[in-house]
């Protein structure tokens, strides 16, 4: 036999006997990247606002010294956890709270836990990202808003945050991957996510090869899937181009009805309308072509 | 005499060691259009964003309704709600529809019901001819669309001044008209309006006030006829001239 008929024939030994435990390590693997996820942009969108609350000279003292405290804190927690390997902060928030409270505070769940250190984590990439979101974000965007009276927490919430999370989606897809493959470093506070059971599965066979194919699959079936749903999020909370005019407009004028040729006007040249147009045309005109051949 | 709706006293800024406005003094009463007039770098856009706030006087004052809003602890959103702005480059919410961008200055500032909101804005939405393109977002309107819908959010907060910084000047020529038919109309219905501007012809019709400022002061104002047809000062004259051969 050779090799690969027998690495397929292993997989397929493995699988048939341990198919449920893969299936369950892929389930806790994806609970905790998708739920870290979510808590770690939270905590991104809340160090953003935090960090771009804007502070004048004219403001009075003791405003100013608080945000300059909570702008410190964010930067520390930034530095800290983007500066550290994420398995030795789940060994220190695991193991190490217990024992330097002795056993006064301590994880009961190993889920808390694994979700605190990644969602933690997640938060001090995406706090980064969203603050570059907001800095993309044209400034006459928030001259606007302020012009019509919103204050700073306003104007985040319903005009620049909007779009900048639009902007920060691919980023936040980089995190969510990266979490789906790094959660794998929770086994050692013994989560048992996917890897996890290729440990255990490994450790009572020495199929360990054939093993790490499923696994290795595994992983780029889930990242795969999560890059596809990511693009669909995108299209959707791009829009559609199309628009409905509701009546007559009485004040405009021959200009008024331009449309920039990029924007998908059923008369530009990049709009599936009219590239289903000229395509119908083709066609005809082959037709009559073909049928004045046969004549 | 109207009723005075904004003072500025001794208006002063700098960036820097550069200064951009020095002393400037002039009034807005209820119902007056008044224009701004002046060569690029002279300071309009700056006195206009500094009587909105958007920029902190360096000194001076500016009295709204007699109160002034320059100094420590007034709440500036508040002020703002009350004075609308135009911009030159439209700011349009672009994560918003037209009557979205109309509407949530009302809800959120103003508190008011979304229904409420929704009728006033599609009001103005009609006023300025843009209600057929309620569902339509920033990106897909041309600018004097753009600046009609600007104009359209700025009036449905109610406001009692209302600023025009250069609205025309980022339009393409031919769209120009339908923006200043808008403003044109606003101006003959009472609306107090403040205009940075380079359409001399809008000055010279629509307001009732010109302010002509050369390097960061007020050079010369008064009515249009007596700025603009017969300006008193050198600089006027030079002004008004180069724009005549342009």
């Amino acid at each position: 036999m050779n090799v690969f008929s027998k690495l397929i024939y292993d997989i397929g030994r493995l699988w048939g006997k341990y198919w449920l435990s893969y299936l369950n390590g892929v389930k806790n693997t994806l609970i905790l990247a998708v739920v870290a996820t979510v808590i770690g942009v939270v905590i991104g969108l809340v160090c953003g606002i935090l960090n771009t609350i804007p502070c004048a000279k004219k403001d009075p003292l003791p405003k100013r010294i608080v945000l300059k405290v909570v702008r410190f804190i964010v930067r520390a927690y930034v530095e800290i956890f983007r500066g550290t390997p994420m398995v030795l902060q789940a060994v220190f928030i695991y193991y190490g709270l217990p024992y330097f409270t002795n056993n006064a505070l301590r994880f009961d769940s190993v889920w808390a836990a694994a979700i605190l250190v990644v969602s933690v984590n997640t938060g001090a990439y995406m706090a980064e990202s969203v603050r570059g979101g907001i800095i993309s974000i044209d400034p006459g965007q928030t001259e606007g808003a302020m012009a019509i009276g919103m204050n700073h927490f306003q104007t985040m919430v319903n005009v620049i945050l909007p779009q900048a999370f639009r902007n920060i989606i691919p980023q936040i897809g980089n995190n969510f991957i990266i979490n789906i493959k790094d959660t794998s470093v929770m086994f050692i506070i013994s989560f048992t996510e996917f890897f996890a059971f290729h440990q255990y599965i490994t450790g009572v066979n020495n199929l360990y090869f054939p093993s790490a194919a499923i696994e290795m699959v595994g992983y780029l079936t889930m990242t795969l899937i999560a890059s596809f749903l990511l693009r669909r999020v995108e299209k959707w909370m791009d829009g559609s181009d199309n628009y409905e005019l509701v009546s007559e407009d009485q004040l405009v004028m021959a200009a008024g009805t331009y449309s920039h040729p990029d924007r998908g006007t059923p008369f530009d040249e990049r709009s599936r309308e009219y590239d289903k147009d000229r395509q119908d045309a083709r066609w005809a005109q082959a037709r009559n072509e073909s049928t004045r051949g046969d004549r | 005499m109207d009723e005075v709706i904004l003072e500025i006293r001794h208006l002063s800024k700098s960036f820097g060691t550069h200064e951009v406005l020095r002393d400037i003094d002039f009034t807005v009463s209820k119902g007056d259009v008044t224009a701004i007039i002046g060569a690029s770098g002279s300071g309009k856009s700056t006195l206009l964003r500094c009587v909105n706030l958007l920029e902190t006087p360096t000194s001076g004052e500016i009295l709204f309704h007699g109160k002034d809003v320059t100094g420590r602890g007034v709440n500036a959103p508040e002020y703002r709600s009350h004075v609308g702005m135009v911009f030159q480059s439209f700011n349009l919410f672009n994560n918003m529809s037209v009557l979205e961008n109309c509407i949530v200055g009302q809800v959120k500032v103003l508190k008011k019901g979304k229904d409420e909101a929704k009728e006033n804005a599609l009001r103005f939405l009609q006023y300025v001819g843009m209600a057929p393109y309620i569902n339509a977002k920033p990106r897909q309107l041309s600018g004097g669309q753009k600046q009609r819908v600007a104009i359209a959010r700025a009036l449905a907060m109610g406001p009692e001044v209302l600023l025009f910084d250069e609205p025309t000047s980022a339009l393409d020529p031919e769209m120009v008209g339908e923006v200043l038919n808008v403003m044109q109309q606003l101006a003959g219905e009472g609306m107090t309006m403040l205009v940075v501007t380079h359409e001399m012809a809008f000055a010279r019709d629509v307001s009732n006030h010109v302010v002509y400022m050369n390097q960061g002061v007020i050079c010369e104002q008064g009515s249009p006829v007596e700025v603009l047809e017969n300006p008193r000062k050198q600089e006027t004259k030079d002004f008004l001239s180069r724009f005549r051969n342009n």
